[in-house]
């Protein structure tokens, strides 16, 4: 068990970032009931984008994270009202097939844009190590965390203390009450959708330092997201956060103490997925709506 | 009339692989795999089940024929028996295990169920070959001419089962399964059972269309097995097509290959752009034509009953 600090703080910096991809998909679901496929893809977009800003404008992802959430809410709210917005009231199947179309473009844009080539942005922390004992930690996973962190912290604030995020929460809990109350649906959603396009490629712009950007990094995460999502109960955040710990934790432990376990870590999500919708569907969290 | 469309369409792959030119056997060949997915796809649709997991049968039924081929040696039409039995167990494993999820969820579920299979087949190299990918032993082959027929076999059989499936009474009680199974439940109709009996059927049916693709490739790995463009294909087909219809998933996939044919001659090879064309298609059809282009046609034929027509959508919107 020497390995044991290690595989805890491996687990809790995984389970931050966690967070941050899964919490967009989480509120969009919770607020329109939309599963939004395209997810990955903004996260993807995101990554492209901070590589960019760094490879030619030299500018720190970290830094480029405002200038990128504020060109994903207005790329959120552009595509919602052209989109989305007509399928807020058809059927499952339509929302599913419109976003997974969605994400179809982009990824295939994104892969005529700039080829199927691997890239990285690689500032002088992404690799760079703080050693204390036996415990090696990578710099760059500790400020990703920290950031994944703040960012989802903002998001609860938001919901919870300004008048805004408490019409979110209304339009969400029950939508024809909000509605009576004067609170304008369509304004929320499309503020919704604009908030979740900014956090997937906030996203995007913190994984762009630690893994492989490629047109095609959306959809593994999109599937990560929605394990973690589904894990915790769909459309609640609280349950979220604990999805993501949940899966970080048995993935890493998996890397770590069972033979062959890295190859099999890909598909514990999967498991977890079908478990959790066998044995209870509300997920851990029970049932509940945004936050 | 009817009749006649049905039997000319069905004529067509099979006078085409019999004395068409390669290039054209070969997107025979393409259209009648895509028909098979896409009736698949149509009929689970058709019960209100929405599959994001049809490569999961498709990679399934692939290595169960390629592995008994190699393994035991089973010649290809033997071979393809037990690729059907599998993608029919699996199918009625899902319905067991989903029982009670329904819409999103189920569709989420039969995506961990293809992505699950994936990594399973990566991981068991001893039994398929791993990541380095398995050949089929080539000297099993019945010649490509033999492969082809088949397949156009098993897209006209595909489409008698649907058709025999929307003549009988299952029909109607898939169709109210799909508008509610709660009060399908409660009008007498026993969902678990029909969904266990829709979900064999289309499954194996699936299965049989990469069983039949994998003798015709002759090669297999766990990316191109499960590859998810397979499920994306058999969507876009029936979607395109019109879902709830018979011809629909025909007219679809015929039409997905020819747009894939179409956009490869007018961007060449260019990387993405044939899936970015679907990627439109997807999203177009979804927002202009929810009823696809056999809905359109029908439309625009009973255009004089116009007002029984909104009824029909606002119904359908409800």
């Amino acid at each position: 068990m020497a390995l044991f600090p290690q595989f805890v703080i491996d687990s809790l910096l995984q389970g931050g970032l966690y967070v941050l991809i899964a919490v967009g998909l989480s509120l969009g679901f919770g607020v329109t009931r939309i599963i939004n496929f395209a997810q990955g893809e903004f996260v993807m977009l995101g990554a492209y984008g901070a590589f960019w800003l760094l490879t030619l404008c030299g500018i720190d992802p970290i830094l480029a994270i405002p200038l990128l959430i504020v060109a994903g809410f207005c790329a959120g709210w552009l595509l919602f009202q052209a989109t989305v917005r007509r399928v807020l009231e058809a059927p499952a199947l339509n929302q599913i097939m419109l976003t997974f179309g969605i994400a179809l473009v982009l990824q295939n844009l994104a892969v005529m844009l700039w080829t199927g080539d691997l890239r990285s942005a690689s500032p002088a922390y992404a690799t760079e190590t703080w050693s204390l004992g036996t415990v090696v930690i990578i710099r760059g996973r500790v400020i990703a965390a920290g950031v994944a962190v703040l960012l989802v912290a903002a998001v609860l604030v938001w919901l919870r203390l300004t008048e805004t995020g408490r019409a979110v929460r209304a339009v969400a809990q029950n939508r024809d009450a909000a509605t009576l109350l004067g609170i304008d649906p369509l304004r929320i959603y499309a503020l919704s959708f604009a908030v979740v396009t900014a956090l997937g490629v906030a996203a995007g712009a913190v994984v762009s330092f630690l893994i492989n950007i490629t047109p095609f990094m959306g959809f593994p995460i999109l599937l990560k997201a929605i394990a973690i999502v589904v894990l915790g109960g769909l459309g609640s955040l609280a349950g979220t956060v604990v999805g993501a710990l949940v899966l970080a934790f048995v993935e890493t432990a998996v890397s770590y103490y069972v033979p062959e376990g890295p190859g099999w870590t890909e598909g514990i999500g999967f498991a977890l997925i079908v478990a959790i919708l066998v044995l209870r569907p509300s997920g851990i969290a029970g049932h509940s709506v945004a936050a | 009339m009817r009749t006649a469309l049905w039997v000319g369409a069905a004529a067509l792959p099979i006078a085409v692989t019999l004395w068409g030119p390669p290039m054209a056997v070969d997107i025979a060949f393409r259209a009648c795999a895509l028909v098979m997915l896409a009736v698949s796809w149509n009929m689970m649709a058709g019960a209100g089940l929405i599959s994001l997991g049809h490569s999961g049968f498709w990679g399934l039924g692939s290595y169960a024929a390629i592995l008994v081929a190699n393994d035991f040696g089973f010649p290809f039409w033997l071979s393809l028996l037990p690729a059907m039995l599998c993608g029919a167990l699996v199918g009625a494993g899902l319905a067991l295990v989903t029982r009670r999820l329904r819409g999103i969820y189920f569709a989420i579920s039969t995506l961990a169920m293809s992505e699950g299979l994936r990594v399973i087949a990566v991981m068991l190299p001893d039994l398929t070959g791993g990541s380095n990918g398995v050949y089929l032993d080539s000297s099993l082959s019945p010649g490509m001419l033999a492969v082809e027929l088949l397949a156009c076999a098993g897209a006209i059989g595909a489409v008698a089962v649907a058709y025999a499936v929307a003549r009988s009474r299952y029909h109607f009680a898939l169709r109210a399964m799909r508008d509610n199974e709660a009060a399908s439940q409660m009008l007498g109709v026993a969902p678990a059972r029909f969904r266990l009996g829709i979900l064999a059927v289309s499954g194996a049916i699936a299965s049989l269309a990469g069983a039949i693709n994998v003798w015709y490739g002759g090669y297999l790995d766990p990316e191109v097995a499960f590859d998810l463009q397979t499920t994306i294909n058999a969507q876009i087909a029936a979607i395109l097509g019109g879902i709830y219809t018979l011809p629909g998933p025909v007219v679809g996939a015929v039409t997905t290959i020819a747009l894939g044919e179409i956009t490869r001659l007018l961007l060449g090879n260019t990387v993405g752009g044939s899936l970015l064309v679907f990627g439109l298609v997807l999203v177009i059809v979804v927002l202009l034509l929810p009823y696809g282009l056999w809905g359109f046609v029908e439309r625009q034929r009973r255009r004089p009953r116009r007002a029984a027509a909104r009824l029909e959508i606002s119904e359908a919107r409800q």
